[in-house]
Protein backbone atom coordinates (compact mmCIF):
# COMPACT_ATOMS: atom_id res chain seq x y z
CA UNK A 1 0.00 0.00 0.00
CA UNK A 2 1.65 3.30 -1.08
CA UNK A 3 0.58 6.35 0.96
CA UNK A 4 -0.05 8.86 -1.76
CA UNK A 5 -0.23 11.98 0.63
CA UNK A 6 3.56 11.12 1.88
CA UNK A 7 4.20 11.06 -1.63
CA UNK A 8 2.47 14.56 -2.01
CA UNK A 9 4.53 15.91 0.90
CA UNK A 10 7.97 15.26 -0.90
CA UNK A 11 6.82 16.46 -4.21
CA UNK A 12 5.01 19.76 -3.21
CA UNK A 13 7.30 21.14 -0.55
CA UNK A 14 10.10 21.62 -3.19
CA UNK A 15 7.58 23.54 -5.65
CA UNK A 16 5.84 25.50 -2.56
CA UNK A 17 9.39 26.25 -1.41
CA UNK A 18 10.58 28.19 -5.02
CA UNK A 19 6.89 29.76 -5.03
CA UNK A 20 7.22 31.30 -2.03
CA UNK A 21 10.34 32.80 -3.43
CA UNK A 22 9.51 33.28 -6.63
CA UNK A 23 7.59 36.21 -8.53
CA UNK A 24 5.73 37.27 -10.79
CA UNK A 25 4.76 34.76 -13.31
CA UNK A 26 7.29 32.19 -11.96
CA UNK A 27 5.64 32.25 -8.66
CA UNK A 28 2.01 32.12 -10.79
CA UNK A 29 3.48 28.96 -12.72
CA UNK A 30 4.76 27.18 -9.53
CA UNK A 31 1.58 27.62 -7.89
CA UNK A 32 -0.30 25.93 -10.74
CA UNK A 33 2.03 23.62 -10.61
CA UNK A 34 1.53 23.05 -6.90
CA UNK A 35 -2.51 22.99 -7.52
CA UNK A 36 -2.86 20.21 -10.25
CA UNK A 37 -0.89 18.42 -8.07
CA UNK A 38 -3.37 19.19 -4.98
CA UNK A 39 -6.13 18.54 -7.45
CA UNK A 40 -4.81 15.15 -8.45
CA UNK A 41 -4.01 13.86 -4.76
CA UNK A 42 -8.01 15.34 -4.16
CA UNK A 43 -9.55 13.70 -6.97
CA UNK A 44 -7.95 10.11 -6.16
CA UNK A 45 -9.49 10.27 -2.48
CA UNK A 46 -13.01 11.94 -4.22
CA UNK A 47 -12.90 9.01 -7.02
CA UNK A 48 -12.24 6.35 -3.92
CA UNK A 49 -14.54 7.94 -1.95
CA UNK A 50 -18.15 7.52 -4.78
CA UNK A 51 -16.55 3.66 -5.86
CA UNK A 52 -16.70 3.07 -1.78
CA UNK A 53 -20.37 4.86 -1.74
CA UNK A 54 -21.73 3.59 -4.93
CA UNK A 55 -19.92 -0.04 -4.29
CA UNK A 56 -17.63 -0.37 -7.34
CA UNK A 57 -14.59 -2.32 -7.77
CA UNK A 58 -11.48 0.09 -8.57
CA UNK A 59 -11.22 -1.08 -12.13
CA UNK A 60 -14.65 0.20 -13.03
CA UNK A 61 -13.72 3.54 -10.47
CA UNK A 62 -11.13 4.16 -13.22
CA UNK A 63 -12.83 3.80 -15.94
CA UNK A 64 -16.37 5.11 -14.97
CA UNK A 65 -15.92 7.88 -12.47
CA UNK A 66 -12.10 8.98 -12.10
CA UNK A 67 -12.72 10.40 -16.05
CA UNK A 68 -15.33 12.63 -14.86
CA UNK A 69 -13.85 13.76 -10.93
CA UNK A 70 -10.47 14.19 -12.41
CA UNK A 71 -11.60 16.49 -15.01
CA UNK A 72 -13.49 18.30 -12.99
CA UNK A 73 -10.97 18.56 -10.19
CA UNK A 74 -8.19 19.75 -12.64
CA UNK A 75 -10.64 22.61 -13.79
CA UNK A 76 -11.22 24.05 -10.24
CA UNK A 77 -7.83 25.79 -9.86
CA UNK A 78 -8.25 27.62 -13.35
CA UNK A 79 -11.96 28.59 -12.24
CA UNK A 80 -10.94 30.15 -9.19
CA UNK A 81 -7.72 32.05 -10.98
CA UNK A 82 -10.55 33.23 -13.55
CA UNK A 83 -13.31 34.32 -10.93
CA UNK A 84 -11.11 36.22 -8.92
CA UNK A 85 -8.15 37.81 -10.73
CA UNK A 86 -9.99 38.00 -13.95
CA UNK A 87 -6.42 37.36 -16.06
CA UNK A 88 -5.78 37.59 -19.61
CA UNK A 89 -5.85 34.74 -22.15
CA UNK A 90 -2.02 34.26 -22.39
CA UNK A 91 -2.36 33.75 -18.31
CA UNK A 92 -5.43 31.43 -18.73
CA UNK A 93 -4.07 29.11 -21.15
CA UNK A 94 -0.51 28.91 -18.87
CA UNK A 95 -2.64 28.44 -15.92
CA UNK A 96 -4.29 25.38 -17.32
CA UNK A 97 -1.63 24.34 -18.69
CA UNK A 98 0.56 23.96 -16.01
CA UNK A 99 -2.53 22.59 -14.09
CA UNK A 100 -2.37 19.79 -16.34
CA UNK A 101 1.18 19.26 -16.17
CA UNK A 102 0.99 19.16 -12.26
CA UNK A 103 -1.35 16.84 -12.40
CA UNK A 104 0.32 14.19 -14.48
CA UNK A 105 3.11 14.55 -12.79
CA UNK A 106 1.76 13.50 -9.42
CA UNK A 107 -0.34 10.82 -11.02
CA UNK A 108 3.39 9.27 -12.85
CA UNK A 109 5.05 9.60 -9.60
CA UNK A 110 2.09 7.45 -7.74
CA UNK A 111 2.39 4.87 -10.42
CA UNK A 112 6.14 4.64 -10.17
CA UNK A 113 5.79 3.52 -6.25
CA UNK A 114 2.84 1.56 -6.85
CA UNK A 115 4.74 -0.48 -9.94
CA UNK A 116 7.88 -0.10 -9.85
CA UNK A 117 10.66 1.71 -12.14
CA UNK A 118 12.20 -1.45 -13.66
CA UNK A 119 10.58 -0.95 -17.65
CA UNK A 120 11.95 2.11 -18.72
CA UNK A 121 10.72 1.96 -22.05
CA UNK A 122 6.84 1.24 -20.92
CA UNK A 123 7.81 3.77 -18.19
CA UNK A 124 8.76 6.37 -21.12
CA UNK A 125 5.44 5.68 -23.56
CA UNK A 126 3.38 5.73 -20.08
CA UNK A 127 5.21 9.22 -19.27
CA UNK A 128 4.70 10.99 -22.59
CA UNK A 129 1.00 9.41 -23.25
CA UNK A 130 -0.10 10.37 -19.69
CA UNK A 131 1.56 13.77 -19.65
CA UNK A 132 0.07 14.34 -23.46
CA UNK A 133 -3.52 13.17 -22.46
CA UNK A 134 -4.08 15.67 -19.68
CA UNK A 135 -2.12 18.13 -21.27
CA UNK A 136 -4.81 17.72 -24.24
CA UNK A 137 -7.62 17.74 -22.10
CA UNK A 138 -6.22 20.99 -20.42
CA UNK A 139 -5.78 22.45 -23.73
CA UNK A 140 -9.33 21.51 -24.80
CA UNK A 141 -10.55 23.71 -22.01
CA UNK A 142 -8.78 26.75 -22.65
CA UNK A 143 -9.00 26.51 -26.38
CA UNK A 144 -12.57 27.14 -25.71
CA UNK A 145 -12.41 29.71 -23.06
CA UNK A 146 -9.74 31.40 -24.85
CA UNK A 147 -10.67 31.15 -28.78
CA UNK A 148 -14.09 29.95 -29.43
CA UNK A 149 -16.44 32.30 -27.41
CA UNK A 150 -16.84 36.12 -27.51
CA UNK A 151 -19.68 36.38 -25.19
CA UNK A 152 -19.16 35.70 -21.42
CA UNK A 153 -22.94 33.23 -21.51
CA UNK A 154 -21.68 31.41 -24.41
CA UNK A 155 -18.10 30.89 -22.83
CA UNK A 156 -19.66 29.32 -19.79
CA UNK A 157 -21.85 26.73 -21.93
CA UNK A 158 -18.69 26.39 -24.49
CA UNK A 159 -16.74 25.44 -21.06
CA UNK A 160 -19.30 22.83 -19.90
CA UNK A 161 -19.66 21.19 -23.50
CA UNK A 162 -15.88 20.69 -23.66
CA UNK A 163 -15.09 19.56 -20.22
CA UNK A 164 -17.12 16.78 -21.33
CA UNK A 165 -15.24 16.36 -24.12
CA UNK A 166 -12.02 15.69 -22.15
CA UNK A 167 -13.88 14.22 -19.35
CA UNK A 168 -14.69 11.60 -22.54
CA UNK A 169 -11.57 11.63 -24.32
CA UNK A 170 -10.14 10.74 -20.56
CA UNK A 171 -12.19 7.93 -20.24
CA UNK A 172 -11.45 6.27 -23.77
CA UNK A 173 -7.58 6.80 -22.95
CA UNK A 174 -8.47 5.45 -19.45
CA UNK A 175 -10.16 2.15 -21.28
CA UNK A 176 -7.30 1.97 -23.77
CA UNK A 177 -5.00 2.07 -21.43
CA UNK A 178 -6.13 -0.50 -18.78
CA UNK A 179 -6.11 -3.34 -21.49
CA UNK A 180 -2.32 -4.69 -22.07
CA UNK A 181 -0.49 -4.72 -25.68
CA UNK A 182 -1.49 -3.00 -29.09
CA UNK A 183 -4.55 -1.07 -27.30
CA UNK A 184 -2.68 0.01 -24.42
CA UNK A 185 -0.06 1.10 -26.86
CA UNK A 186 -3.02 2.32 -29.07
CA UNK A 187 -4.31 4.59 -25.56
CA UNK A 188 -0.78 6.08 -25.28
CA UNK A 189 0.07 6.80 -28.46
CA UNK A 190 -2.91 8.86 -29.46
CA UNK A 191 -2.43 11.64 -27.26
CA UNK A 192 1.05 12.23 -27.95
CA UNK A 193 -0.36 12.52 -31.55
CA UNK A 194 -3.26 14.94 -31.05
CA UNK A 195 -0.58 16.85 -28.94
CA UNK A 196 1.81 16.92 -32.47
CA UNK A 197 -1.66 17.90 -34.75
CA UNK A 198 -2.18 20.54 -32.51
CA UNK A 199 0.74 21.73 -32.21
CA UNK A 200 0.95 21.95 -36.34
CA UNK A 201 -2.22 23.02 -37.00
CA UNK A 202 -3.85 24.26 -34.03
CA UNK A 203 -3.10 27.79 -35.16
CA UNK A 204 -4.71 27.61 -38.18
CA UNK A 205 -7.58 26.77 -36.77
CA UNK A 206 -8.30 29.76 -35.08
CA UNK A 207 -11.64 31.27 -36.34
CA UNK A 208 -12.67 34.73 -37.78
CA UNK A 209 -16.34 34.70 -37.81
CA UNK A 210 -18.87 32.65 -39.27
CA UNK B 1 -24.32 -8.51 -33.48
CA UNK B 2 -26.62 -6.12 -35.04
CA UNK B 3 -25.83 -4.01 -32.45
CA UNK B 4 -21.92 -4.38 -33.52
CA UNK B 5 -22.67 -2.96 -36.56
CA UNK B 6 -24.37 -0.20 -36.24
CA UNK B 7 -22.42 1.00 -34.00
CA UNK B 8 -19.74 0.81 -36.12
CA UNK B 9 -21.46 2.81 -38.61
CA UNK B 10 -22.33 5.47 -36.51
CA UNK B 11 -18.48 5.88 -35.55
CA UNK B 12 -17.46 6.03 -39.33
CA UNK B 13 -20.71 8.24 -40.03
CA UNK B 14 -19.53 10.82 -36.86
CA UNK B 15 -15.63 10.40 -37.43
CA UNK B 16 -16.11 11.69 -41.03
CA UNK B 17 -18.16 14.27 -40.20
CA UNK B 18 -15.52 15.23 -37.55
CA UNK B 19 -13.00 15.31 -40.14
CA UNK B 20 -14.56 17.09 -42.84
CA UNK B 21 -16.18 20.40 -40.03
CA UNK B 22 -12.09 20.12 -39.79
CA UNK B 23 -11.31 20.33 -43.07
CA UNK B 24 -13.41 23.20 -43.79
CA UNK B 25 -13.16 25.07 -40.34
CA UNK B 26 -9.41 24.64 -41.35
CA UNK B 27 -10.36 26.00 -44.86
CA UNK B 28 -12.38 28.86 -43.62
CA UNK B 29 -11.65 29.59 -40.56
CA UNK B 30 -15.54 30.00 -39.80
CA UNK B 31 -16.71 28.76 -36.30
CA UNK B 32 -20.01 27.47 -37.29
CA UNK B 33 -17.53 24.61 -38.93
CA UNK B 34 -15.56 23.98 -35.22
CA UNK B 35 -19.13 23.65 -33.93
CA UNK B 36 -19.92 21.16 -36.05
CA UNK B 37 -16.56 19.61 -35.88
CA UNK B 38 -16.87 19.49 -31.62
CA UNK B 39 -20.51 18.53 -31.94
CA UNK B 40 -19.29 15.33 -34.17
CA UNK B 41 -16.80 14.70 -32.16
CA UNK B 42 -17.63 14.99 -28.73
CA UNK B 43 -20.81 12.32 -30.29
CA UNK B 44 -18.14 10.30 -31.55
CA UNK B 45 -16.08 9.86 -28.54
CA UNK B 46 -18.87 9.18 -26.83
CA UNK B 47 -19.82 6.44 -29.30
CA UNK B 48 -16.32 4.99 -29.05
CA UNK B 49 -15.92 5.05 -25.02
CA UNK B 50 -19.30 2.93 -25.09
CA UNK B 51 -17.98 0.63 -27.99
CA UNK B 52 -14.60 0.14 -26.45
CA UNK B 53 -16.04 -0.78 -23.42
CA UNK B 54 -18.52 -3.39 -24.85
CA UNK B 55 -15.95 -4.93 -26.51
CA UNK B 56 -13.07 -5.19 -23.87
CA UNK B 57 -15.70 -5.86 -21.11
CA UNK B 58 -18.88 -7.62 -23.04
CA UNK B 59 -20.76 -5.14 -20.98
CA UNK B 60 -22.26 -1.77 -20.85
CA UNK B 61 -20.93 0.51 -18.34
CA UNK B 62 -22.62 0.47 -14.94
CA UNK B 63 -22.61 4.40 -14.56
CA UNK B 64 -22.81 6.22 -18.01
CA UNK B 65 -21.82 9.18 -17.18
CA UNK B 66 -19.15 9.30 -19.15
CA UNK B 67 -21.16 8.80 -22.66
CA UNK B 68 -24.28 10.51 -21.13
CA UNK B 69 -22.34 13.80 -20.42
CA UNK B 70 -20.45 13.16 -24.25
CA UNK B 71 -23.68 12.93 -25.74
CA UNK B 72 -25.57 15.89 -23.77
CA UNK B 73 -22.48 17.70 -25.00
CA UNK B 74 -22.72 17.13 -28.48
CA UNK B 75 -26.26 18.23 -27.75
CA UNK B 76 -25.10 21.71 -26.51
CA UNK B 77 -22.46 22.65 -29.25
CA UNK B 78 -25.16 21.85 -31.76
CA UNK B 79 -27.40 24.13 -29.32
CA UNK B 80 -24.95 26.90 -30.22
CA UNK B 81 -24.29 25.90 -34.01
CA UNK B 82 -28.04 27.09 -34.61
CA UNK B 83 -27.71 29.88 -32.09
CA UNK B 84 -24.59 31.18 -34.10
CA UNK B 85 -26.19 30.50 -37.54
CA UNK B 86 -29.49 32.78 -36.36
CA UNK B 87 -29.41 36.40 -37.82
CA UNK B 88 -31.57 37.47 -35.05
CA UNK B 89 -30.62 36.50 -31.42
CA UNK B 90 -34.01 35.63 -29.42
CA UNK B 91 -34.03 33.60 -26.09
CA UNK B 92 -36.61 30.56 -26.15
CA UNK B 93 -39.08 32.13 -24.16
CA UNK B 94 -39.53 34.86 -26.49
CA UNK B 95 -40.17 32.04 -28.95
CA UNK B 96 -42.62 30.65 -27.17
CA UNK B 97 -44.88 33.85 -26.65
CA UNK B 98 -44.52 35.02 -30.09
CA UNK B 99 -46.02 31.52 -30.93
CA UNK B 100 -48.12 30.23 -28.71
CA UNK B 101 -47.88 25.92 -30.71
CA UNK B 102 -44.41 26.60 -29.51
CA UNK B 103 -45.27 25.44 -26.05
CA UNK B 104 -45.48 22.07 -27.41
CA UNK B 105 -42.42 21.47 -27.58
CA UNK B 106 -41.58 21.83 -23.88
CA UNK B 107 -44.48 20.18 -23.25
CA UNK B 108 -43.46 17.33 -25.31
CA UNK B 109 -39.99 17.27 -24.14
CA UNK B 110 -41.22 17.50 -20.38
CA UNK B 111 -43.84 14.66 -20.75
CA UNK B 112 -40.69 12.56 -22.37
CA UNK B 113 -38.07 13.38 -19.67
CA UNK B 114 -40.66 12.56 -16.93
CA UNK B 115 -41.31 8.87 -18.85
CA UNK B 116 -37.15 8.11 -19.37
CA UNK B 117 -37.16 8.77 -15.75
CA UNK B 118 -38.14 5.36 -14.92
CA UNK B 119 -35.08 3.94 -16.36
CA UNK B 120 -32.38 6.35 -16.53
CA UNK B 121 -31.24 8.93 -13.65
CA UNK B 122 -32.76 11.93 -12.85
CA UNK B 123 -30.36 14.87 -13.59
CA UNK B 124 -29.28 13.08 -16.78
CA UNK B 125 -32.89 12.93 -18.35
CA UNK B 126 -33.56 16.94 -17.24
CA UNK B 127 -30.07 18.05 -18.56
CA UNK B 128 -31.35 16.11 -21.79
CA UNK B 129 -34.86 17.18 -21.97
CA UNK B 130 -33.42 21.15 -21.82
CA UNK B 131 -31.05 20.68 -24.62
CA UNK B 132 -33.64 19.15 -26.70
CA UNK B 133 -36.04 21.56 -26.31
CA UNK B 134 -33.32 24.03 -26.96
CA UNK B 135 -33.13 22.17 -30.68
CA UNK B 136 -36.20 21.88 -31.54
CA UNK B 137 -37.37 24.92 -30.46
CA UNK B 138 -34.49 27.22 -32.27
CA UNK B 139 -35.12 23.98 -35.44
CA UNK B 140 -39.15 24.58 -35.69
CA UNK B 141 -38.44 28.46 -35.61
CA UNK B 142 -35.35 29.08 -37.66
CA UNK B 143 -37.69 27.10 -39.95
CA UNK B 144 -41.20 29.01 -39.47
CA UNK B 145 -38.93 32.34 -39.69
CA UNK B 146 -37.63 31.62 -42.67
CA UNK B 147 -40.88 31.07 -44.39
CA UNK B 148 -42.16 34.39 -43.07
CA UNK B 149 -39.16 35.73 -45.23
CA UNK B 150 -37.37 37.07 -42.42
CA UNK B 151 -34.84 34.23 -41.15
CA UNK B 152 -31.59 33.84 -43.26
CA UNK B 153 -33.44 33.50 -46.25
CA UNK B 154 -33.61 30.34 -46.00
CA UNK B 155 -30.36 29.35 -46.40
CA UNK B 156 -29.93 27.25 -42.97
CA UNK B 157 -33.10 25.08 -43.89
CA UNK B 158 -31.62 21.78 -44.94
CA UNK B 159 -29.52 22.19 -40.97
CA UNK B 160 -32.54 22.85 -39.47
CA UNK B 161 -34.08 19.92 -40.97
CA UNK B 162 -31.16 17.76 -40.29
CA UNK B 163 -31.55 18.74 -36.32
CA UNK B 164 -35.39 17.94 -36.65
CA UNK B 165 -34.69 14.60 -38.12
CA UNK B 166 -31.54 14.17 -35.27
CA UNK B 167 -33.76 14.88 -32.31
CA UNK B 168 -36.81 13.03 -33.62
CA UNK B 169 -34.54 9.50 -34.35
CA UNK B 170 -33.09 10.40 -30.74
CA UNK B 171 -36.53 10.25 -29.46
CA UNK B 172 -38.21 7.10 -31.09
CA UNK B 173 -34.53 5.32 -30.54
CA UNK B 174 -34.94 5.74 -26.94
CA UNK B 175 -38.91 5.02 -26.97
CA UNK B 176 -38.05 1.54 -28.67
CA UNK B 177 -35.26 1.06 -26.44
CA UNK B 178 -37.94 0.81 -23.11
CA UNK B 179 -40.44 -1.71 -25.17
CA UNK B 180 -38.41 -3.45 -27.77
CA UNK B 181 -35.31 -6.11 -26.74
CA UNK B 182 -32.98 -7.79 -29.37
CA UNK B 183 -30.18 -8.14 -31.25
CA UNK B 184 -31.68 -8.68 -35.00
CA UNK B 185 -33.00 -6.21 -37.47
CA UNK B 186 -36.65 -6.82 -36.48
CA UNK B 187 -35.96 -4.37 -33.78
CA UNK B 188 -36.81 -1.22 -35.05
CA UNK B 189 -34.31 0.73 -32.66
CA UNK B 190 -31.76 0.14 -35.22
CA UNK B 191 -33.71 1.78 -38.30
CA UNK B 192 -33.74 4.65 -36.28
CA UNK B 193 -29.90 4.00 -35.05
CA UNK B 194 -29.14 4.08 -38.79
CA UNK B 195 -31.01 7.32 -39.67
CA UNK B 196 -29.50 8.87 -36.84
CA UNK B 197 -25.93 7.96 -37.81
CA UNK B 198 -27.07 8.82 -41.45
CA UNK B 199 -27.67 12.89 -40.25
CA UNK B 200 -24.15 13.20 -39.52
CA UNK B 201 -23.04 13.16 -43.54
CA UNK B 202 -26.35 15.49 -43.60
CA UNK B 203 -25.27 18.33 -41.12
CA UNK B 204 -21.97 19.19 -42.90
CA UNK B 205 -23.68 19.13 -46.77
CA UNK B 206 -26.47 21.28 -45.15
CA UNK B 207 -24.26 23.81 -42.96
CA UNK B 208 -21.82 23.60 -46.13
CA UNK B 209 -25.13 24.82 -48.22
CA UNK B 210 -26.25 27.06 -45.91
CA UNK B 211 -22.37 29.03 -45.30
CA UNK B 212 -22.62 29.24 -49.27
CA UNK B 213 -25.54 30.78 -50.19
Amino acid sequence: MSYIENIYVCLAAPLLIAAICMRGKGMRMMMFLLGGMTMCLLSSYISTFIAAAVGVDLLSASLEIAPVTEEIMKFLPVLFYLLVFEPGKPEIADGVLMTAVGFATFENACYLTNNGADHIIHLLVRGFGTGAMHVVCGFLIAAGLIILWDRIWLRAAGTVGLLSFSMTYHGVYNILVSQSGTPAMTGYIIPVLTVIITIIFGRDLYPKEI
Amino acid sequence: MIEAICNAIQLILTGACTVISLLFAFRSKARVWLLLALFSGVFFLGDLYWYLFLVFYQKTPQYSYVSDLSWDAAYLFLFLLLIQVRNVRIMPYRMMRQRKKMWAIPAFTACMCIFFMQWGDYINNIATAVLMTGLLLYSFDGIIAQNNGNGNDGRFRMLYIATLVFCFSEYIMWLFSCFWMGDTLANPYFWFDILLSGTFILFPVALRKGVQA
